[in-house]
């Protein structure tokens, strides 16, 4: 095999590898790890400087009792939940048909539209901020969860249908002609033929979907407020503000807010990163 | 439970809002407008099929044109009304924002963000994938320099507050300063120097995601290739400099605009960090700052990060224009 395994390398190379590469990966994640250990101290490790040392107790339930039961935070998590999971299930269903109409049809504008697509996709959020905060407040979605997905869906509704298209461009068009010419009708093709081929495509796609609303801070501070709405990126800023200097709250809070994308990521894993491959290399 | 029950409603009814709307609207033209039978059947069915792909892209369009098209020509009209929104004053919020030293800063500081960021996340990204490319245990090194990605940037922001914090004992920096007999200091008020120490989190963010485009690029690199400069005497180095890197020179440019892209409208650290101050302010953390309080100034910053954001969208289009012949 070509080039040589790392393994049957020299002596030297094979060391630095193995020594070098662990420190490496502990410093990259160090700062993680410090926010993991500062979650289970008792605050009075704080407060005698023991940051760094042994624990004096073990607190993990009690630092994540308090968490979960002295503050808003499950509120937020499942605001979160009730936010990003819709957004998913409207952008992807969406995107499908979009995808199929874009990637299927040939069509005077069909181009017009895909470019149009692509550009939407690069514009700057902040440009929509001041009209569709506007305009939210004017629906009285303002500090609703409804508000914050409506928009979610049809901003996200840019990237999914780039993403769609152009996978289903890559499907084999004599399947569909095929089922053309035995008569089946347009919407049969649709949904018989190639829904159950984009299967893979959807699952990536999901995955990212729910991990950018689900980090989306931007449009959680403009268009909501109090715990009623807010998703945890912007919870986490006010559950900061009531547990000031108590870190070990604080560090609490922040693993959980980032568990649910990160065990996301990991349960996922194959289809998040074919996602973003497919999303950027194309 | 009632919000659940209602979030399941929502679902349900958006789900087959759906799909009763696609499939109503093709029934509705398929027997009803255009019905393929009777006198002019050849040309009911090519109207019906010339309007199909309409009748799928309908709601998309409509959501996008609510939701983006007006909302971009809404920002570009409300940047040239004053504070108030009801008088015209053309450019005035612009030539306003030209004088104010604080936009100098942002705009600079911006500049110094697209460059270095993407260059390295986008150079320890592919450090890290030829790296981890052949080794055992190389995968999950990989899933773990790759987990901060998952991570919000607010929530990343919050984790490296603990690194940066000026009380020795917390501060990771602090720490090591200490350790060292220097005396302790807040790294996020050192001049010019803390912009750096915010591009650090977002480079830690962004580097999982270069590694992970770049490594599938790697693995596509043909063996035949490596084979033979390595017969021809290259050391590693020149293999991965003169061979590797040269065929995925493709990918490196797209990891590069998408971050470049991503920079330029990250505002969460900055914001969360240093709320912009000690120097340093960014295009969207300074338009942060008029939020709630002008509306047509920060428009107006809006509509400039969007001129900076122009060049990079337009080239892209171009490349999707070009695969495409």
């Amino acid at each position: 095999m070509f080039p040589t395994p790392i393994q049957k390398r020299s002596e030297a190379v094979r060391v630095t590898y193995q020594v070098f590469l662990p420190i490496a990966l502990i410093l990259w994640l160090l700062p993680l790890i410090a926010v993991a250990s500062f979650s289970i101290r008792p605050l009075t490790d704080f407060t005698q400087g023991n940051f760094w040392g042994w624990p004096s107790s073990f607190n993990l339930f009690t630092n994540y009792g308090r968490v979960f039961f002295e503050s808003d935070m499950p509120r937020y998590m499942l605001n979160s939940l009730m936010i990003t999971i819709p957004t998913v299930v409207g952008a992807v269903a969406l995107s499908c048909m979009t995808g199929f109409a874009l990637g299927i049809y040939r069509f005077k504008g069909n181009l017009l539209i895909f470019f149009m697509f692509i550009a939407g996709n690069f514009v700057p959020f902040q440009i929509l901020m001041v009209p569709v905060r506007d305009l939210t407040v004017s629906l009285n979605l303002y500090d609703t969860k409804l508000g914050l997905v409506l928009f979610h869906i049809a901003f996200q509704t840019g990237f999914c249908t780039l993403f769609m298209r152009n996978f289903i461009k890559a499907l084999p068009v004599e399947l569909i002609e095929a089922a053309r010419v035995e008569g089946v009708a347009e919407w049969r093709i649709f949904w018989f033929v190639v829904l159950p081929l984009m299967r893979p495509a959807i699952a990536a796609l999901a995955v990212l979907i729910f991990t950018f609303i689900w980090n989306d801070y931007f449009w959680a501070i403009v268009l909501t407020q109090g715990p009623e709405a807010q998703p945890v990126t912007a919870g986490i800023t006010s559950f900061n503000s009531q547990f000031v200097a108590q870190y070990h709250l604080m560090s609490a809070g922040s693993i959980v807010a980032a568990i649910p994308p990160v065990a996301m990521f990991f349960a996922m894993q194959k289809h998040f990163i074919a996602g973003l491959t497919l999303g950027a290399v194309k | 439970m009632s919000p659940l029950v209602q979030g399941a409603i929502t679902i349900f009814v958006g789900v087959f809002g759906c799909v009763g709307y696609f499939y109503a609207a093709n029934l509705l033209l398929d027997k009803v407008i255009y019905p393929a039978k009777g006198p002019n059947i050849g040309r009911n069915i090519n109207r019906a099929n010339a309007i199909r792909p309409w009748l799928f892209l309908l709601p998309a369009i409509l959501a996008l044109s609510i939701y983006l098209v007006y909302p971009v020509i809404g920002s570009l009209i409300r940047s040239m009304y004053n504070r108030a929104g009801n008088e015209f004053i053309g450019l005035g919020n612009y030539t306003s924002l030209a004088g104010d030293p604080e936009f100098q800063t942002a705009l600079i500081n911006n500049a110094l963000w697209a460059l270095v960021v993407p260059a390295a996340a986008t150079f320890f990204g592919l450090v890290v994938a030829q790296l981890t490319d052949r080794l055992s245990w190389g995968n999950i090194a990989k899933s773990l320099i790759f987990m901060p990605m998952a991570i919000s940037f607010v929530g990343a922001s919050l984790i490296w507050k603990f690194v940066y914090a000026g009380d020795p004992d917390i501060g990771i920096i602090n720490a090591i300063r200490d350790g060292m007999g220097l005396d302790p200091l807040d790294p996020l008020q050192l001049p010019f120097w803390n912009n750096f120490f915010l591009m650090v989190i977002l480079v830690w963010i962004q580097t999982g995601f270069a590694m992970v485009i770049l490594s599938a690029a790697l693995r596509g690199v043909p063996e035949d290739t490596i084979e033979a400069a390595i017969i021809d005497g290259a050391g590693p180095f020149r293999v991965f400099f003169r061979i590797k890197v040269p065929q995925i020179m493709g990918t490196i440019v797209v990891v590069w605009t998408t971050i470049t892209i991503l920079v330029l409208k990250v505002f969460d650290i900055v914001y969360t960090m240093t709320g912009g101050n000690f120097g340093t302010e960014i295009l969207p953390s300074y338009m942060m700052s008029f939020m709630f309080r002008d509306d047509g100034r920060a428009t107006a910053v809006a509509v400039v990060i969007m001129i900076v954001v122009l060049p990079v969208m337009i080239w892209n289009i171009r490349q999707a224009q070009k695969e495409m012949r």
